[in-house]
């Protein structure tokens, strides 16, 4: 085997390992999740009124830690596994699966509590919702642009 | 591929400067290449297969020509596939991938250079990776006589002459690529064909 295809071979085996959807995926989710619990945190933080200090240490260490993890993801999925078309139509699905599951959580928690930090959660809830849908929408769009496209230049190739 | 340069029906040694038209990139393999790109951005997981299987090969030959090493071009060209990967999806203007794939080899290459000279006690290295072997006395073949004349030539001049004659890009995709006006490709083109041309005259091959 030639140096060149012993090279191309390990190249094809380091494609496999860079382009594994379970782990652009999983930062995908990694974010929602910590959006999520981050927004909740804060709700908390921000709308009891009277909290010992060391609850209230507690409550900035959590958020800290929140926005470390959404930091993380969001690095991972522009520097390190940034997501293709495909990807980014499936990531936006469960973005806006998950936000509608996370707003109907705090509708059930405005109805039985009506406690501050549930609306502010909610609140979250819905800007994390209606940003899911455009993201959504937008990855569509460019999807079917691509595909669009992808069809045009098969055909100019078929003639 | 565009034919070998001995092969060429005119002396790439006799053109003149503004003879220098690449046009051998039909159509047809640039829409290939657009294709490749667009599937790649789709998601697509053959066609990254595809991608590798269509351009490893030239990306190593181009690196190998910077790097005079097997093993140090394999690792630059690792290097190349990594950052590949994770761009491609951000590759605005998908109609050129060609020079875009070959501009992250050559930062690359040229990021592993600096480091080579960056390190004082690194001298060897430093050589090892700017290859300059001394022409070969005993020319065996045209081919041989080449390579060995490329790889005199300085790193620049060599580096115009392969991504032009070899690995077929433009004057205006090498300029792009280069980061320096067409007008120094054109120069350093003709430079380069010049020095090969005083190596063969001197080695008694005709050019």
């Amino acid at each position: 085997m030639s140096p060149e295809a012993f090279s191309k071979v390990k190249a094809q085996a380091l494609a496999a390992t860079e382009l594994s959807l379970a782990a652009r995926l999983g930062y995908v989710g990694l974010l929602l999740v910590s959006a999520a619990l981050t927004a909740v945190v804060v709700s908390l933080w921000l709308t009891e009124p009277v909290l010992p200090s060391r609850t209230q240490l507690a409550f900035g260490a959590m958020s800290v830690i929140g926005v470390a993890w959404m930091s993380l993801a969001v690095w991972a999925l522009t520097a390190r596994r940034p997501l293709f078309a495909r990807d980014r139509v499936i990531a936006g699905g469960m973005a806006v699966t998950f936000s509608a599951v996370f707003a109907a959580g705090c509708v059930a928690a405005v109805v039985l509590t009506s406690s501050a930090a549930a609306f502010g959660a909610l609140a979250t809830s819905a800007v994390m919702l209606i940003a899911a849908v455009a993201i959504l929408q937008r990855a569509r769009r460019h999807f079917a642009d691509l595909v669009y496209r992808r069809q045009e230049l098969e055909a100019q190739l078929r003639r | 591929m565009r034919p070998f340069l001995f092969f060429r029906r005119e002396p790439f040694a006799r053109r003149h400067d503004s003879q220098i038209v690449n046009t051998s990139i039909p159509n047809a393999d640039l829409r290939v290449d657009e294709l490749l790109a667009i599937r790649c951005q789709l998601g697509e997981r053959k066609a990254f297969a595809d991608l590798i299987d269509r351009w490893h090969e030239p990306l190593w030959r181009y690196l190998r020509r910077l790097a005079d090493s097997n093993e140090a071009a394999d690792d630059l060209v690792q290097d190349t596939w990594v950052r590949v990967l994770r761009g491609i999806a951000g590759l605005r203007d998908v109609s050129r991938l060609r020079p875009w794939l070959f501009g992250i080899a050559r930062r690359i290459a040229m990021d592993r250079l600096r480091l080579l000279y960056a390190r004082p006690a690194a001298t060897e290295d430093a050589l090892d990776g700017l290859a300059a072997p001394e022409v070969d006395a005993t020319l065996e073949t045209d081919l041989a006589s080449l390579e060995d004349g490329l790889a005199a030539l300085p790193i620049r001049e060599r580096e115009t002459l392969a991504l032009f004659y070899l690995r077929e890009l433009s004057v205006e995709q090498i300029a792009t690529l280069l980061e320096v006006p067409a007008g120094t490709v054109k120069s350093r083109l003709f430079r380069a064909r010049q020095m090969l041309r005083d190596q063969f005259t001197v080695k008694g091959v005709s050019a």
